[in-house]
């Protein structure tokens, strides 16, 4: 037992002996006595008020207090709304994205099934048709497997030509999703065999937009790529694979063509299968393993240099490469809130010091020191939450600019919105800011004895004043460590957009077009079709140049082939030459300005009655031919037979994927010198060189279009200049996200820095009095006031400098040409701050100057 | 509503004075518990009245704060007893809370009007 409950046991015990004594002197009966005592006893203290009541009764003192100074408290909800409204937004984004599981019934157990052919480039490839039969009919892991491919579509008859994305898909898709028809039905297997695959589902959007919702849509006959195909069900307006963008399912055809050796390398496919309950992707990678074994032993021809199979879960293939920037963007906005604290906290601290009476007076009126804590916690917790209130309002207006503003390169933007999980993490974030920036003033405010307080009439703000300092420090380094983030990617932005793309992209129109086999069934139909588009298009005034290729520069469409070098016999199959290879038309090098370094570009006269010919750029050039001239070499796509392309010119090289891309060797063929035989229509880009706006030019070119093929829609149509900005778009998102939330860091210390500066002056008013009175200069004043300021700059520029240092290195892959120890930002941006801070203190530290001694001194 | 804020005020009251009857009883000489108790009632004319539940562990509570200090006196014939006395840091406190509820008195005469005693 401890010493405490002993004494006052026997103090009490002593006190009532002496009642009893007292009791008895003055005549009562020892009955009498003892119920006197007893009473004493019984009626011990009253009983504490239960915590609810409490609560309730600090939450209205709180809230009354708060009413008194709406200026402060104004100012304070507006810095926190603003702190958790950011991280409210921000993380909804994180929700959607990363957090919340794909919108397919059980999406954790879905998997993409990858062919691996163990060289780099070739790790993750689709798969054939036949492989795709193998792991469906061999492997023993999965529930379902399906197999699709997107592609595009021409939907003709009722209004106007329109293409469309869509999708070739295995009837099990639907069912491996769990997804069902809205109206009709999906696909049965049987349609994925010749002469029943022309049936179609279309998407809750399309069925709108196109058929307006018609409920009698199933069972009629649409124009697809120029067939008809009969409509059979219409998806829910939920559902959506394998993105937002596709609009139409057609079944794929597994027919012997498509199962037979010839195809079994052409690995179109992507494969997407379901675990059974309780496989686990490792067992189900061994499942795999067993099945491609079997196959590759059967088909020794296709599988020559190692191949394996292996799986990725969805949900990581789809928001893989999000994460980064956005956790980067998330860590960003905590910065914000943390510095938001940390200026709330010094708010508080300063009005802790004017409100020292007042909690003196409660302490002299019994309040306990836990009692006065919670009372000041109480109040920054209902601060914190109205602030977080606040903050879900701004967060959900912020949500829609957010996602107007983000690059569609960002998966599930659609499902981006304010939901239980973020209004759950809003209150967390909120209850957790309050109490993080009220505990220091609480303690604090706290634990003056009340006797000092009263006494010396409220001044000693020296404690504040350290504590306030500690915070105006850690402001200062964590804005720093948020702007150098920032600055590194405005540098980069910089960098990136002063990247020559090898073409000049002003002025510049460029639409898709699909001719479909179904018309244009030989080669000479399409062939003919362009050179009439051409010849139209170039006798327009407003057209300078126009020309065609399969994959433009930031279309995002692309591809290798592999070819053979003439008196070059590869040694390994794996050593072939493979490469990107363009297909374009006459004058495309003119039409988008590439300089040819070398030789010629391609003609009209470059067709299938005159020698093949071929353009290579520098990258090419380099890797293939280091030390001689490549022209006059060359190359040939088949082995056997080989028609031979002679190289007749280089070209620059162009920036294919982004600005921010490597130099990719690049291999030009002319259209009209097809590579293969059996080759027909291929869908081609047009790129027009306009005399004036390219917008207007688009009138001009639908026109033409026409007056040649009614029927014929064209897609993708935008000017080079919004490709380009499109390809930067994820870049510009990241940066002008972190840009704002660095300035709102900035502002945010700025205040910092000014509050405890101001403060500073108004707590030594009477020493500055003081010393003006013993004949400082104003200047000296200034000068002290300024550098007070400025020392705590310096001191937190020094610790966000190391910590920034260290922490930008998780974020070099978002940089381009800029090292994540810039010396240019880590230069430039300490000043900036220093320049705000410098004028943070300036504008105290004049009113300091104008203190009149007199006056000061009789303040006292 | 307003029940439960003027309880809890009252509560604080009657605790604060407490501590401020019990530092100026022992300010001008140490005092016992049973003396103290004693004197509150006489002085009071009876209308304060502490329990003995509530008083010794305030004792206790001023003690561990510094304001008193108490010692265990023996006395020919009788058992011991303790004694406590002002610390420096209690007559601080003392006269804080006395310009308190000086200011407090006032202001409650301000208000309502009651005369001085």
């Amino acid at each position: 037992m401890p010493e405490w409950p002993r004494r006052i046991g026997e103090e009490m015990r002593q006190h009532l002996d002496d009642e009893y004594d007292a009791l008895r002197a003055a005549g009562r009966s020892h009955e009498d006595a003892m119920a006197a005592l007893e009473d004493d006893v019984a009626s011990a203290t009253p009983p504490a008020p239960r915590p609810v009541e409490e609560i309730r009764a600090d939450l209205r003192y709180a809230i009354r207090s708060l009413r008194k100074h709406p200026a402060f408290t104004a100012v304070v909800l507006l810095t926190l709304g603003l702190g958790i409204g950011a991280n409210a937004a921000i993380f909804s984004v994180v929700n959607a994205v990363l957090l919340r599981p794909l919108p397919y019934h059980d999406a954790d157990r879905l998997v993409l099934i990858w062919g691996d052919l163990h060289r780099p480039g070739v790790n993750e490839i689709p798969t054939s048709a036949g492989e795709f039969a193998d792991y469906r009919d061999r492997s023993h892991a999965f529930e379902h497997i399906a197999a699709y491919d997107t592609l595009g579509f021409n939907l003709t008859g009722s209004g106007d030509p329109e293409r469309l994305e869509g999708a070739i898909v295995s009837a099990s898709l639907f069912p491996l999703l769990g997804a069902s028809a809205q109206i009709g039905r999906t696909f049965v297997n049987a349609e994925e065999q010749p002469g029943r695959e022309q049936v179609v589902v279309l998407s809750h959007a399309l069925w709108s937009r196109r058929f307006n919702a018609d409920p009698a849509i199933v069972g009629q006959i649409v124009a697809l790529d120029g067939r008809p195909v009969q409509v059979v069900g219409v998806m829910p307006a939920s559902f959506h694979y394998p993105d937002a963008g596709v609009e139409i399912w057609k079944p794929m055809l597994l027919d012997a063509d498509a199962l037979s050796d010839d195809n079994r390398g052409s690995h179109g496919y992507t494969a997407l299968a379901r675990l059974k309950p309780g496989v686990t992707l490792a067992q189900a990678q061994a499942d795999l393993a067993s099945v491609t074994a079997t196959f590759k032993a059967e088909h020794p021809g296709n599988y020559r240099s190692g191949f394996s199979a292996r799986l990725r879960p969805l949900q990581e293939e789809i928001v893989g490469e999000t994460a980064r920037p956005l956790l980067i963007l998330l860590g960003a906005v905590a910065v914000v809130l943390l510095i938001a604290c940390a200026n709330v906290s010094n708010l508080l601290l300063a009005r802790a010091a004017s409100r020292r009476r007042e909690i003196a007076l409660r302490t002299a009126l019994g309040a306990g020191r836990g009692r006065l804590v919670r009372q000041l916690l109480t109040e920054s917790v209902l601060v914190a939450i109205v602030g977080g209130a606040i903050g879900l309002v701004l967060a959900s207006w912020g949500v829609d600019l957010l996602i107007a503003a983000a690059p569609d390169t960002i998966p599930r933007l659609g499902e981006v919105g304010v939901d239980r999980r973020v209004i759950l993490f809003t209150a967390v974030v909120s209850l957790g800011t309050g109490l993080l920036f009220g505990i220091v003033p609480a303690l604090r405010a706290s634990a003056t004895p009340p006797g000092d307080t009263l006494k010396d009439g409220g001044r000693s703000g020296a404690t504040h004043g350290r504590a306030g300092r500690l915070l105006v420090i850690a402001e200062v380094a964590l804005s720093l460590v948020l702007l150098v983030g920032a600055g590194l990617l405005v540098h980069s932005f910089a960098r990136v957009q002063r990247v020559e793309p090898g073409f000049d992209a002003t002025d510049l129109l460029t639409l898709r077009l699909s001719l479909p086999e179904s018309r244009y069934t030989t080669f000479q139909k399409g062939e003919a079709f362009f050179d009439g588009l051409f010849t139209a298009l170039r006798a327009r005034p407003d057209v300078r140049a126009v020309a065609a290729a399969n994959a433009l520069p930031f279309s995002g469409v692309g591809g290798s082939r592999t070819f053979h070098i003439e008196g070059r016999e590869p040694k390994r199959p794996e050593d072939q030459a493979e490469e990107q290879i363009r297909i374009v038309t006459g004058g495309y090098f003119e039409t988008m300005r590439t300089p040819v370094a070398e030789g010629r570009e391609f003609t009209d006269r470059d067709n299938s009655s005159a020698p093949r010919v071929a353009v290579v750029n520098e990258a090419l050039a380099r890797k293939h031919w280091p030390n001689e001239s490549p022209i006059g070499k060359r190359v040939a796509f088949t082995r056997d037979e080989p028609q031979w392309y002679e190289i007749v010119g280089i070209v620059r090289n162009i920036k294919h994927a982004g600005l921010d891309g490597a130099d990719r060797p690049e291999l030009y063929v002319p259209y009209k010198q097809p590579l293969f035989a059996s080759w027909t229509v291929r869908p081609m880009y047009i790129v027009v060189r306009a005399a004036a706006d390219p917008l207007a030019t688009a009138a001009t070119v639908r026109h033409e279009l026409a007056r040649l093929d009614r029927d014929q829609p064209i897609s993708d149509l935008r000017t080079m200049d919004a490709r380009i900005g499109r390809s930067l778009a994820g870049r510009r998102f990241n940066m002008v996200l972190l840009a704002v939330f660095a300035s709102l860091a900035l502002t945010l210390a700025g205040i910092g820095i000014y509050g405890i500066a101001a403060y500073s002056v108004t707590e030594r008013t009477h020493e500055i009095g003081v010393r003006l009175a013993l004949g400082a200069q104003r200047r000296d004043v200034m000068v002290m006031i300024v550098r007070q300021g400025m020392t705590m700059t310096v001191i937190g520029a020094a610790i966000g400098i190391a910590s920034a240092l260290l922490l930008t290195r998780v974020m070099s892959s978002l940089l381009f040409g800029v090292s994540a120890a810039d010396p240019v930002t880590f230069a430039a941006i300490p000043a900036l701050l220093g320049a705000v801070a410098f004028v943070a203190c300036y504008v105290p530290a004049r009113r300091a100057t104008r203190v009149d001694p007199l006056v000061a001194l009789r303040t006292e | 509503m307003q029940y439960v804020k003027s309880r809890m005020l009252d509560r604080e009251l009657k605790k604060g004075s407490a501590e401020l009857l019990i530092l100026s009883l022992v300010e001008d000489q140490p005092r016992h518990g049973y003396d103290l108790s004693k004197l509150i009632e006489t002085r009071s004319d009876g209308v304060l009245k502490f329990r003995v539940a509530s008083l010794y562990p305030l004792l206790y509570r001023l003690e561990k704060r510094g304001w008193i200090h108490g010692r265990w006196i023996e006395k020919a014939g009788q058992r011991r007893r303790r004694y406590y006395r002002l610390t420096p840091a209690g007559a601080r406190v003392l006269a804080s809370q006395r310009s308190t509820w000086k200011e407090f008195a006032a202001a409650i005469n301000r208000i309502a009007g009651v005369e001085h005693a």
